[in-house]
């Protein structure tokens, strides 16, 4: 995870936008809580590069 | 044992790129771009650089065959170039030159391009030929 | 041409120490390589150095594992720069090479090639004939990281989009031995694109560049894009020697991060 967010900040792509969390599958409140945290601090950052590129290009 | 490069030109298109084939023991193994080739100063497309796949595919054409009901049979190359030119003078007379069609390569020499658009023009009478590098 | 290097050469086929020595043969004004057995042959000698030094360098130990895997009993001897020398420390922890079967002859690299390449260390430990250099100054990745984000991104995706997907760079490194490559697997990068998956073709080749790319440079001279391959697998060589203290072809024994399996 290290190695990758640091190539993707090197790439352009701000490194968190990657994240890797542990949840077992018998824990469902603590999943919706990591994907609702991570969907809000993303949409911070604004929308994903690389879509904006290729809807830019069409 | 034996291993060595041999300088060739590439057979695709009319770039005419300089590539070593790698030659272990008189197969050929492997190809590198050449570095001292003016046209690709040491870069080749992925064309160029599985040039030594083709030359040892088992699906290579290596003598002469005739289609025999569904299936490609073994045949002598008297037979072969007997039943092409009868059968395309058949087609000639009966559709007209111009249902002929002619398809050629550019992995083909100039000279051998040439016997093949006279033939094409000269021979059957049409000017329906052309060629991969087109495309 | 090294009067040192071709009379070691003679003398390891003389004493049969060796089957043959892998290196570069000079022939009608063109540079290729070649694997002297006899040492008549040996007047054709080249090291790779035709209009400047080092430009007509090839992946000699791409080369050995081809010969080695039809004549695994026989020894060979291989002329090596540097980064060669980096590449197979790597191959033989690998496992792609017996360092038993494998004969070093070094070269080291002129100052002006040490600079172009920014080289780490252009000379190998088995120095034979050529200058004992000094590491050379980084700043191909020191230009990108001055950029804002965004900046690096129009940076790259640019590069990128010249890219024909030839192969090239894969397909001439001497660290790439593997079988199946995964930037032919139509799930990961897609097949039939051109230019391939932007970004995800080059970062998946550079994550796998983790621990085997040895910075000799043949990736971004053979691709006919002039993409700046080398600068991105120079930053992963960086990242992974600041957090993981690992370098590519340092050490002959201790194992990339990225191939540790630690059961406790």
């Amino acid at each position: 995870m290290t190695f990758l967010r640091k190539l993707l900040e090197f790439s352009g792509i701000h490194p968190d936008r990657l994240r890797a969390r542990w949840v077992s599958s018998a824990e469902a409140v603590e999943f919706v809580h990591e994907i609702s945290e991570f969907a809000e601090d993303i949409k911070k950052l604004g929308p994903n590069p690389l879509k904006v590129k290729a809807r830019e290009a069409a | 044992m034996e291993f060595k490069t041999v300088l060739t030109t590439c057979p695709y298109c009319g770039c005419g790129c300089g590539l070593l084939l790698e030659v272990l023991d008189g197969k050929v193994v492997g190809t590198l771009p050449s570095k001292t080739s003016p046209v690709n100063q040491g870069k080749l497309c992925v064309k160029g650089w599985t040039v030594h796949e083709f030359v040892t595919s088992p699906n290579r054409l290596i003598k002469p065959m005739v289609r025999k009901g569904d299936a490609l049979q073994d045949s002598s190359w008297n037979e072969a170039l007997n039943l092409a030119a009868t059968r395309l003078k058949e087609i000639k007379e009966k559709y007209g030159p111009d249902s002929i069609g002619v398809l050629t390569s550019a992995k083909c020499t100039n000279e051998e391009n040439y016997i093949l658009q006279k033939f094409t023009r000269a021979a059957l009478g049409t000017n329906n030929i052309d060629h991969c590098a087109r495309l | 041409m090294s009067q040192k290097i071709r009379e070691h050469v003679q003398k390891l086929l003389a004493e049969k120490k060796i089957k043959g020595f892998l290196g570069l043969r000079e022939e009608g004004g063109n540079i290729m390589p070649h694997l002297f057995c006899d040492p008549k042959e040996l007047d054709h000698l080249s090291l790779g150095n035709w209009k400047k030094a080092g430009d007509t360098r090839y992946p000699l130990n791409q080369l050995m594992i081809r010969l080695t895997m039809n004549y695994p009993e026989e020894t060979f001897a291989v002329l090596v720069r540097g980064c060669d020398e980096r590449g197979l420390k790597e191959l033989f922890k690998w496992k792609q090479l017996n360092e038993e079967k494998v004969a070093l002859v070094g070269l080291g690299c002129p100052d002006e090639l040490a600079r172009t390449c920014e080289c780490e260390k252009p000379f190998p430990d088995s120095l034979l004939d050529g200058p004992k250099g000094e590491k050379a100054d980084s700043q191909k990745v020191a230009r990108i990281e001055a950029l804002d984000l965004d900046a690096r991104l129009q940076f790259w995706r640019t590069e990128f989009n010249r890219c024909i997907k030839c192969f090239g760079c894969r397909n001439i490194c001497p660290m790439c031995f593997c079988n199946e490559c995964s930037l032919e697997e139509d799930q990961l990068v897609g097949t039939g694109e051109i230019p391939p998956s932007n970004p995800t073709f080059h970062l998946a080749r550079a994550i796998h560049m983790v621990g085997r790319c040895i910075d000799c440079g043949l990736c971004e001279e053979a691709c006919p894009a002039d993409i700046p391959l080398r600068t991105l697998y120079k930053k992963v060589a960086e990242i992974i020697s600041k957090e993981f203290g690992y370098k590519t072809g340092f050490s002959v024994d201790e194992k990339s991060p990225f191939n540790i399996i630690e059961v406790k």
